[in-house]
């Protein structure tokens, strides 16, 4: 060691030292460990559904016998929906817009042909969590993108398929034959063929989706001219694990379609992280004031032979080195350790989180979360380090 | 290294109505305080003084280590208060030498430590010169003995060989022999002095009552 480090290490506590690692490494193994888990967690959901996102919520009105014998409506009006906007749980309202037409479409399968009557809806693309790029349609395309709900699948193998004798579809099969759409106006003046091409499967969305784009153009160019009024709505809900969610469908017999065990338990995790990670943050930055006030405390002690050197010539660098190491040093080391202690809790967890369906979720968001926070340790102290070597030029 | 002063040399040090501002509501008679003085290489000069007149304060003012006086200082032309902290580095490894009354060693290294934490900064002697040196004062079989624990005159004896371990136009030796023996302040004069021929530089010495004993020099009281 050089006369300098020998000299400007004197009165070095190592327990100091050790203390701050250790606290530094409680505070990152918190905060890299709980953002993993949660990256890793979340895959379950996402893979569940990936057009839409779990926050949100499609709600329609109770079919009620005064709505079978049409003197009530199950449709919106705006000011029921601008009710809804209102609620302090929403974030926005998406309205659900059904075709003005009629809609049949037929399938070949190896030569047998299938046919069935249909119809369409559509809500606007923000709701929907889909590559553009396959959910595009331009006017006067033939092709036309639809997202199919899971359950109608379900129920045409497992219900109809087997008891007319009629072949199984797998969700790949679906999506590659080319299914042929009839469009007609409903006072049978206009018609059109199209080709429908299945780009996926919802397990929340129980309806046949086109883009909002083709609805517009085709209610145009098919419908009476009037829009109809809404029976459905997408609801963005800022925090779905709200009980006054469930309260204002009961007061409002409305109903909310498809599992909200998902959105409630993906709330619930996102509550959980943003605790364990606050809770993580505090010790991290513990820590940061403890480095500092040691060193602090270390440099306060050699005062005045950091004076002397820099009488003697020293250059305030070179003067500061052995405390920027000791501060680079232990933050690399409680770095290091806080992510082999998350690789190891994960080495014991990830197994169980595959078993429920969930993938791998992303490797560097923790470690980068981490590495981070780091920096911004070292980064603090590295002033301090410069700023008190400053201060000690007069005595 | 880069240079980043405006001069290869400092040849003059100009001292223009300058005071130490705890001086400012007093009038002293001076040949420094409140005139314009300048101080040409490689002239010697003694600074007399009595002791509570500033003398450290001149050497601080002078070292760029205290700033609390009115008018101004300058090398070669430019206002050293215009200095920043790395020019003022790169002056005190290169121009300005400066024996410290306090003497400014530290304790716990050895005599030989403490001559090589400023000559490893500047690469100026090498070993055999710095064992000759510490021969000729005296300090030859006390070369690996902690500062800390020798007499302030072989402490002050460490402390005229680690200032001349480096190149400069001037030295500042603030009360340099005042623990010394007359002979061993004629031997520390003449191991100064030699450096000072050596680097072509200036000598300015300060004493309150035993001075150095080098050659001709002017004399200037404070």
């Amino acid at each position: 060691m050089n006369l300098v480090s020998r000299l400007l290490r004197k009165n070095l506590s190592t327990a100091q030292t050790l203390g701050f690692i250790l606290s530094n490494f409680i505070g990152l193994a918190i905060v890299v460990t709980g953002l993993q888990f949660y990256e890793d967690v979340s895959a379950i959901w996402q893979k569940e559904d990936s057009f839409l996102k779990t926050d949100y919520l499609v709600v329609n009105k109770k079919v009620t016998s005064g709505n079978t014998l049409g003197q009530s409506k199950s449709t919106f009006t705006d000011g029921e929906i601008s009710d809804i906007s209102g609620q302090p749980w929403v974030r926005s309202v998406g309205r659900f817009t059904a075709a003005d037409y009629r809609v049949s479409a037929a399938l070949d399968n190896g030569g047998r042909s299938l046919s069935t009557f249909m119809f369409f809806e559509s809500i606007p693309d923000n709701y929907l969590d889909i590559n553009p790029m396959q959910w595009q349609y331009r006017e006067g395309s033939g092709e036309v993108p639809i997202i199919i709900s899971k359950d109608y699948l379900t129920l045409y193998n497992f219900g109809f398929a087997a008891s007319a004798g009629l072949p199984q579809l797998t969700e790949q099969m679906l999506s590659s034959i080319p299914m042929r759409l009839h469009i007609a106006a409903n006072d049978g003046t206009r018609q059109a063929d199209f080709r429908g091409r299945v780009v996926g499967f919802s397990n929340r969305l129980n309806t046949i989706l086109v883009p909002e784009a083709f609805m517009t153009w085709s209610n145009r160019e098919f419908g009476s001219g009037v829009t109809p009024p809404s029976s459905r709505l997408v609801i963005d809900v800022s925090s779905p694990g709200d009980v006054a969610i469930d309260k204002y469908l009961e007061a409002h017999d409305l109903e909310s379609a498809g599992d909200k065990s998902a959105s409630q338990a993906s709330f619930l995790l996102n509550v959980v992280t943003g605790i364990i990670m606050a809770v993580g943050a505090v010790i991290t930055v513990l820590s940061l004031f403890i480095l500092m006030l040691s060193i602090s405390l270390l440099m306060q002690k050699n005062r005045a032979k950091l004076h002397s050197l820099l009488q003697l010539g020293y250059d305030p660098g070179r003067v500061g080195a052995p405390y920027r190491n000791i501060v680079i040093i232990s933050s690399a080391v409680a770095f290091l350790l806080a992510v082999v202690a998350m690789s190891l809790f994960r080495f014991y967890y990830i197994g169980a989180i595959e078993g429920l369906g969930g993938a791998s979720g992303n490797l560097w968001l923790a470690p980068g979360v981490g590495m981070l926070l780091t920096a911004v340790i070292i980064t603090f102290n590295l002033l301090a380090v410069r700023r008190k070597v400053v201060s000690a030029w007069r005595l | 290294m880069t240079p980043t002063l405006p001069f290869q040399h400092i040849d003059k040090i100009e001292i223009l109505r300058a005071l130490p501002r705890v001086f400012r509501d007093t009038r002293p008679e001076s040949e420094i305080w409140l005139t314009d003085l300048a101080l040409s290489r490689p002239d010697y000069y003694m600074v007399e003084a009595e002791s509570g007149t500033g003398k450290s304060s001149l050497c601080a003012y002078l070292y760029g280590s205290r700033t609390d006086y009115l008018g101004s200082i300058l090398f070669n032309g430019t206002d050293a208060s215009s200095l920043s902290l790395m020019q003022w580095q790169e002056i005190r490894r290169r121009h300005i030498a400066y024996l410290p009354q306090e003497l400014d060693l530290f304790p716990e290294l050895s005599a030989l430590e403490n001559i090589r934490i400023k000559n490893d900064l500047t690469g100026y002697a090498d070993e055999a010169q710095i064992h000759s040196w510490l021969e000729r004062i005296g300090l030859g079989d006390r070369k690996d003995f902690p500062v800390g624990k020798m007499s302030i005159g072989q402490q002050q004896r460490v402390a005229i060989i680690r200032s001349i371990c480096q190149p400069f136009d001037f030295i500042l030796l603030d009360e340099p022999v005042s623990h010394l023996d007359f002979r061993n302040n004629r031997i520390a004069a003449e191991i100064i002095e030699a450096e000072a021929q050596r680097n072509d530089a200036s000598i300015i010495a300060t004493s309150v009552g035993n001075k150095l004993s080098i050659s001709s020099s002017k004399l200037l009281k404070l």
